[in-house]
């Protein structure tokens, strides 16, 4: 089994936040998945004692920073949904490709649900269908980095 | 198939600290109060301002593609674009030539009447350029981010414009870059005239793209199609008199209080890289009625009675409430 360092939690979270950083318009605003919620799910699932809710909750808060809205929004969401993936995570890695990819999807939408409900709260409009493009996209590249083994090392020393 | 997520090594009693629903009591309870303190309080300006002057090396990083290749494409751009871009803006300088001349006049004879009147003079407002830098990360509010912010002497409130009419407004500085919110966003409203006849009323964004809504204007109100909507400059922050929107659609039902007025608003406000950030103008009418954008419902209501036009007030209006105290 290949040993996960924090070293590459944090690298990966960094790029994630960049390629969130970057300067995205129109369309592919709409469709961009949420790649830090994307890496800390992955790492949550794949090394829950090195990346917890804690480290899920710190993430959200950063995004709440560069995304300017509502501060702690998106740290209250990414805690929920970290809860939910350690909770099932020792279940989750018996799982067969699919199922994992369906559950994840299903973390993603949760995610934007929570954050939806706290901006409703916050006084804004029940937004378009459009809204959950980014749960679809994300779902999509978790599958397209899962199949390609892209970034992922290689577990040929498992089992 | 390979497994991508293997087992966990450690069994879950040998893992120390505390269970994951005491860490997500503690963090929901964490995020809550900051959501709180953030919502009601807005003690949290400071660290957002200087968090987002932590991640401008960040921001750099990720804008450099999108960079190269804007600059890579202004390189080679043809010489035959380059002449006729260049002629165009030969005619159109020639175009707004005339009018200037035109307006040099009228000022003149503006400045005279003034006088006469014994009513305070305008001035003309400084204006700085500044570029778009990205959209904003939310995709359903309608901000961009300026490459201006407190450093360059930017403060929130300020009116953005480009070559057509105003864009929007600047709602939050930060040290190098500033938000600016433009008028299809739900959140900004700015008080208008319609240029024919001077009626005056307040726009609303809708958060849709080329719709900026006129609401609590009454059913039987005279307004046409293809009126064009020019901010009043009653409100201390944008400049009197900058083209804002043109109406495009009336529903005049007499079932319902209002009118439904829709209109588009003339500037590009997605269109253009280049804007100008309008310096607020110092004048007495500052202190009344600036109308301050941290809309959010009650703040809403507020600005409205602060800048709703009212027949009974037209006086009033026109000197501001600063005035009015001896």
């Amino acid at each position: 089994m290949q040993t996960v360092s924090l070293r590459n939690i944090y690298l990966s979270m960094l790029l994630a936040l960049i390629l969130q950083l970057a300067p995205w318009a129109g369309f592919g605003l709409l469709i961009r998945p949420d790649f830090v919620l994307l890496v800390v799910i992955y790492w949550l699932l794949r090394a829950p004692h090195l990346c917890n809710i804690g480290t899920a909750w710190f993430a959200g808060l950063v995004v709440d920073l560069i995304s300017g809205g509502l501060f702690g929004q998106n740290a209250l969401a990414y805690a929920i949904t970290a809860f939910f993936a350690v909770s099932y995570q020792r279940r989750l890695a018996l799982f067969n490709i699919w199922q994992q990819a369906a559950y994840v999807f299903v973390l993603l939408v949760f995610t934007q649900c929570v954050v939806m409900v706290l901006k409703l709260f916050a006084g804004e409009d029940v937004p378009q269908w459009s809204y959950f493009f980014p749960s679809v996209s994300g779902i999509l590249l978790w599958q397209f980095v899962i199949f390609t083994r892209l970034g992922i090392e290689p577990t040929s020393n498992q089992n | 198939m390979p497994r991508v997520l293997e087992p966990q090594q450690t069994p879950s009693f040998f893992i120390r600290g505390p269970s994951p629903l005491t860490r997500l009591v503690l963090f929901s309870a964490l995020s809550i109060a900051l959501i709180a303190t953030d919502a009601r309080l807005h003690y949290l300006d400071e660290v957002r301002q200087g968090f987002v002057a932590l991640t401008h090396p960040l921001q750099t990083i990720a804008n450099a593609p999108s960079d190269l290749f804007h600059s890579s494409a202004d390189y080679i751009t043809t010489h035959t674009s380059l002449v006729s871009k260049n002629r165009q803006l030969e005619q159109k300088t020639l175009e707004q030539g005339s009018k200037l001349q035109k307006l040099q006049l009228l000022e003149t004879e503006n400045e005279h009447l003034r006088n006469l009147l014994g009513a305070s003079q305008t001035i003309s407002e400084p204006a700085r350029l500044g570029e778009i830098l990205h959209m904003g990360r939310d995709p359903f509010s309608h901000k961009v981010m300026v490459n201006l912010g407190a450093r360059q002497n930017i403060s929130p409130g300020q009116a953005v414009v480009d070559g057509n009419g105003v864009i929007g407004q600047v709602t939050r500085v930060y040290p190098f870059s500033s938000e600016v919110t433009l008028i299809t966003d739900k959140e900004l409203s700015i008080p208008i005239q319609i240029e024919r006849n001077g009626l005056r009323a307040i726009a609303f964004g809708l958060g849709m793209d080329n719709v900026i809504d006129l609401p609590y204007l009454p059913v039987n109100v005279d307004i046409q199609k293809g009126d064009r909507l020019i901010t009043s400059g009653i409100d201390g922050v944008y400049p009197a008199g900058l083209a804002v929107a043109e109406v495009v659609d009336i529903d005049r039902n007499p079932d319902l209080s209002f009118a439904q007025i829709r209109s588009r608003p003339l500037a590009g406000v997605k269109n253009h890289r280049q804007v100008l950030l309008i310096d607020i103008p110092v004048t007495e009418s500052a202190a009344g009625t600036i109308v301050n954008k941290t809309a959010r419902g009650a703040d809403r209501t507020l600005k409205l009675q602060s800048a709703l036009p009212q027949p009974s007030a037209q006086p009033v209006m026109a000197t501001p409430d600063a005035n009015r105290q001896p």
